[in-house]
């Protein structure tokens, strides 16, 4: 059976450090409240000796990645020097960015502005290095009628679409999942937007991966096993808590959710 | 094992990513060399076929590389052990009907086949880890046994002959995660990046005689 996944996101800023310019892991609040975490190699090494499943890296500086050389070498040492699924984005811009990304160590392309600029670049994508490899990252706000918009650019600026609509949309154009990330809830501990995030999963036969707002173990359960996601992804929870990916997955396996074995 | 003598040639032929199955293959002692000449073919004792991507784009850029005929020398007749990856699993199959239909290098027979989605449970893709268990023994996994490995896929190997079927997963349907045609082994999940079990999975591939 499919086990469910806990996957570490990794939000990464330049930093200029001496006469160099660093990799650096980060945590946000509703996408702004930015704060310095450490070196991102050791984390994840760390991450992986907790069994987390996949890690999600973010480039959260708004550079091209595919051009983008302090990214490049930290996508290429985190495939070489840990052995889990990799998937990367933030500022991807075009088709072939995809292939630099896998070329240095990618195994997945997280999209999010081009998606909803530029769809066709989905379907490109997925003819050429298949739909597994294209990860749609979808971030919406709810406006104050309830209503879940899409919004670009760390999820500074609206874009009028319903989440439900933009969620079917990518699927057809060829999407193989969805980071489904709650903006409002980014960083503050508060839970799952499970209403949103159910309606997305019974509207698409793709996994989904909830994101945005995990404070306790139970959160993750709940986005498991209420929301019907497939993957739970989580940044500040595990960075400044006491709280690791093992602990998550005790829960999320106590609470009868198929899980990996630790072995 | 003296896994040290090793040397893996991976066929390079710009489909996905090499750098993760170097680095395992190092870890394990072996020494990993990426081939793109036909000379290079004769150096290694064992070879290895990733693939990641479409399969008729896969397909496309393996036959570009002009290295096919060679290689199949090389791996049919003088038995030089080789491990597909994916869809480098996927490309030994006489076709895959994904996006239109593409051939493939039929050294096995059988066909790709989409796997059918079934929400809320048969999501596809099919990603993330999955139990595969092994129908046969292969290195230090004992037939019957069984180990999670990491899958990233939307087709599957479908062949209605059956046999040389080394390890099943279950997604929907139950499907080939690995095969074994003697010297000539496949899997559909990555070792690379399944962790302990993957490494375990590599290793028994590198104990493979080298033309057996």
């Amino acid at each position: 059976m499919l086990k469910k996944r806990i996957v570490p996101k990794l939000l990464i800023k330049h930093r200029q450090l001496g006469s160099q310019v660093r990799p650096v892991l980060v945590t946000t609040r509703g996408y702004s409240d930015i704060r310095d975490v450490g070196d991102p190699i050791s984390q994840a090494k760390i991450y992986e000796a907790q069994f987390a499943d996949e890690l999600i890296v973010l480039n959260i500086d708004g550079t091209e990645i595919a051009g983008d050389e302090v990214m490049l070498s930290l996508i290429e040492r985190l495939a070489s020097e840990t052995f889990m699924p990799l998937a990367v984005g933030g500022g991807v811009r075009k088709p072939a960015d995809f292939g630099v990304l896998l070329s240095r160590g990618a195994d997945k392309v997280t999209i999010n502005r081009m998606a909803v600029e530029q769809p066709a670049l989905i379907t490109e994508a997925a003819a050429r290095y298949g739909a597994q490899c294209v990860v749609v990252s979808i971030d919406y706000r709810k406006g104050p009628d309830g209503r879940a918009e899409v919004h670009i650019d760390h999820a500074s600026r609206p874009t009028g679409l319903d989440v439900l609509d933009f969620a079917r949309r990518v699927f057809e154009l060829g999407a193989g999942e969805i980071l489904l990330t709650d903006a409002d809830r980014d960083g503050n501990g508060q839970g799952i937007d499970i209403e949103t995030l159910r309606a997305v999963t019974d509207a698409v036969p793709i996994p989904v991966i909830a994101s945005g707002g995990c404070g306790l173990s139970a959160h993750f359960a709940q986005a498991l096993a209420d929301g019907g996601a497939e993957a739970v992804a989580a940044g500040t929870f595990f960075c400044f808590r006491d709280q690791n990916p093992m602990q998550a997955r005790a829960h999320v396996r106590n609470a009868g959710i198929p899980i990996r074995a630790e072995v | 094992m003296a896994a040290g003598k090793r040397r893996v040639g991976i066929i390079d032929y710009e489909a996905g990513n090499v750098r993760s199955i170097e680095n395992a293959l190092e870890h394990l002692g072996a020494r990993a060399e990426r081939v793109t000449r036909e000379a290079e073919l004769s150096e290694v004792t064992h070879l290895l076929l990733p693939g990641v991507g479409a399969f008729g784009h896969c397909a496309q850029k393996l036959e570009a590389t002009g290295l096919v005929p060679a290689l199949r020398h090389a791996v049919i007749e003088e038995g030089t052990p080789m491990l597909g990856i994916c869809v480098g699993m996927q490309l030994l199959a006489d076709r895959s009907e994904e996006l239109g239909g593409h051939a493939g290098l039929g050294w096995i027979g059988g066909t790709v086949r989409p796997i059918l989605p079934a929400p809320p449970m048969v999501r596809v893709p099919h990603v993330g880890w999955n139990d595969v268990r092994f129908e046969e023994a292969f290195g230090d996994f004992a037939a019957g046994s069984s180990a999670d490995f990491y899958f990233d896929h939307s087709f599957a190997y479908h062949d209605p002959r059956e046999g040389r079927v080394l390890g099943s997963c279950e997604h929907g349907t139950r499907f080939a995660a690995a095969l074994r045609h003697g010297n000539l082994v496949s899997a559909q999940f990555h070792p690379e990046k399944s962790q302990a079990a993957g490494l375990r999975f590599l290793a028994a591939f590198l104990a493979m005689d080298p033309k057996c």
